[in-house]
């Protein structure tokens, strides 16, 4: 069975391998939200993070943490940083993935001319490989800076298919999109206006099963832009869909917005396991975006 | 000139459920060349630029009472278009379902032949190419209108071609499961345009993208050979793919060839005809690559000499040798 090539004189920063490449896909495709998009990837000894941002007012980040890998041997003194095309690194990974086959990878970082190395090693007599060509990124990534409104936080927990489900239904009322949390009753409200106007609500007591937890000692509106919102969950893999997962909203100092979405990265396991709804924190994967608020809503 | 023949239930169900479905997916048209014992569906075999396919079916697989007669050596050939002989096809199928329902099994054929009729609004007569069903009480005509047939130096330029399209390249890789590189080129498409493919006289594949920011591939190895073979060098076994196929390059022992990505994935449509398994190999000084699709007879291990199916793709580049 090949591997390496036979003469390796440096040492590699990163050599890791991961089980179900489908849901590597599934994690990074939940961040790409325009077909070519540059990326910054920042490897760690707790793991790989990949963050996405675009015009100043929008960032994505990918948290892989080390627990997701079966191997993950770090070599390298500090935290390597590089630019790579997300979509270009979501679509070989894809290939990688064959539909009903868990398929086991190999993520070397650097190859001799700085690229990223991927490797199929679960199959005897094929082999899938790929070199992806990275960059030397010209900036750090922006740091939001998030930080909490008040003294308390302002958060609520949406499931994630009612979430996507109500940004799209609010994409025609215009290009502002306003998120008000009100502290008395407790409930969140989606609001579009424009061509015509559309709201949504979500009541704490009403729907326990679409907003599953919520915190807010002061009201609150801000606007978004539509584009942007659409962005957080226009991606959202099927399997979070299906395993009922809770996407959590936190507005922060200035009207800041976070959106954390949960996305399993597990292999496909035995349904009865599957369907009691409880992953190993392990093979989770973290997405955040943070979205920059329009001008304050005066109210 | 004249063509007539019965289509027989075998006939019906390799045209309908997995030939035609396939040649549909490599071109709109296409030309159907009957002979005294073939029959052969031929795409894009006089123009230079896309996938070449070549379908050769003997006449007693697919029809009984099949007659046809010509000045030109009882040869016929004409172009049609795809679809609507699927589409003709597919509904007189149906229509013999119902109609042999309740009735004695042999008693309703589907029937062929070349006509000539007048279409309204026409002052002149066309080809067209018939299906006929008849039952107990009625019967259903469908005409697939067809090009004038060939004449005889058409026929000629067509014959030749066949016959040059038909030569072996000298090594063939066997690939047993068509699937897993359909799936692979499938989703290679989003990231390049031209395919390297590399076939050794070891038992390697390798097809691979390669652009000015990735380079993308998937290797398969001691695959079955037909034709020159040798063994594979033991030092090159714990090579990567790409040093592994270069240094079989240098030896003469593989031959690689530039396609268009889109010519790869179209040839692998011929899938949907359900072949046991495909060869692969590069004709003599890379002038393209050649796919053949095996058939078996069901149940046995025999090669089902009654159908042949093959495709050869225009090469990008010389290659290198």
């Amino acid at each position: 069975m090949s591997s390496s090539p036979a003469i390796e004189p440096y040492t590699l920063d990163l050599v890791c391998q991961l089980d179900n490449v489908q849901g590597m896909v599934d994690a990074l495709a939940c961040v790409r939200w325009k077909r070519q998009q540059d990326a910054l990837v920042e490897l760690s000894e707790h793991g790989i993070v990949l963050i996405v941002e675009e015009s100043g007012c929008l960032q994505a980040k990918v948290y892989l943490q080390r627990e997701l890998f079966t191997k993950y041997e770090y070599g390298a003194e500090g935290r390597p940083k590089f630019g790579i095309s997300l979509g270009l690194l979501v679509d070989c990974l894809n290939t990688f993935s064959s539909p009903g086959h868990s398929n086991t990878i190999e993520i070397k970082y650097p190859g001799p001319d700085m690229e990223l190395l991927l490797k199929s090693v679960d199959t005897l007599n094929s082999c899938i490989y790929s070199e992806i060509r990275t960059r030397i990124p010209e900036t750090n990534a922006w740091d939001y800076n998030f930080e909490q409104a008040g003294t308390a936080p302002l958060t609520f927990t949406v499931k994630s298919s009612a979430l996507k489900e109500a940004i799209d239904d609010l994409e025609w009322p215009g290009s502002i999109l306003q998120i008000s949390l009100q502290k008395s009753p407790p409930c969140v409200t989606f609001r579009g206006e424009g061509h015509g106007d559309l709201q949504i609500d979500f009541m704490y007591y009403a729907n326990t099963d679409l907003l599953l937890a919520f915190h807010c000692d002061t009201d609150v509106s801000y606007g978004y832009k539509y584009k942007f919102l659409k962005a957080t969950t226009a991606n959202i893999p099927g399997n979070v869909v299906r395993e009922n997962r809770g996407s959590k909203l936190t507005i922060g100092r200035g009207g800041m917005l976070k959106v954390q979405h949960l996305v399993s990265v597990a292999k496909a396991i035995a349904p009865q396991v599957e369907s009691a709804g409880y992953q190993p924190p392990s093979r989770i994967a973290y997405i955040e975006f943070f979205v920059k608020p329009e001008e304050p809503a005066d109210d | 000139m004249k063509f007539k023949a019965f289509l027989t239930e075998n006939g019906v169900n390799l045209l309908e459920k997995r030939f035609l479905p396939a040649f549909d997916k490599l071109g709109k048209t296409c030309f159907l060349f009957l002979t005294k014992e073939h029959l052969f569906f031929l795409h894009n075999l006089l123009n230079g630029d896309g996938v070449q396919c070549i379908a050769q079916f003997r006449k007693d697989a697919l029809f009984d009472d099949y007659h046809v007669s010509s000045q030109n050596e009882d040869r016929i050939a004409f172009s049609l278009d795809v679809s609507l002989l699927h589409r003709a096809v597919k509904s007189s199928v149906s229509i013999c379902t119902e109609f042999s329902a309740g009735l004695a099994s042999n008693s309703n054929r589907l029937q062929i032949k070349l006509v000539k009729k007048l279409p309204p609004n026409c002052t002149q007569p066309m080809p067209f190419l018939t299906f006929e069903t008849k039952g107990y009480k009625s019967a259903v005509i469908q005409d697939v209108p067809i090009s004038r047939p060939l004449s005889r130096s058409q026929v000629i330029e067509l014959q030749t071609a066949l016959d040059s399209a038909q030569d072996l390249p000298p090594t063939l890789v066997q690939v047993q499961d068509p699937n897993q590189l359909q799936n692979f080129v499938d989703r290679m498409r989003h990231v390049g345009d031209v395919l390297n493919v590399t076939i050794s006289k070891h038992g390697d594949l390798q097809v691979q993208i390669s652009t000015a920011l990735v380079r993308l591939g998937s290797e398969f190895r001691r695959l079955s050979v037909i034709g020159e073979k040798s063994p594979a060098p033991v030092e090159d076994r714990n090579l990567t793919a790409q040093a592994r196929s270069e240094r079989a390059v240098a030896r003469g022992d593989a031959m690689s060839v530039q396609v268009s990505v889109k010519h790869f994935s179209k040839s692998l449509h011929c899938h949907l005809t359900k072949p046991d398994s495909a060869f692969y190999g590069i004709a003599p000084q890379g002038s393209c690559l050649t796919v053949i699709f095996q058939f078996m007879v069901p149940g046995t291990r025999q090669t089902d000499k009654s159908i042949s199916l093959h495709c050869r793709l225009p090469v990008l580049d010389p290659g290198s040798n």
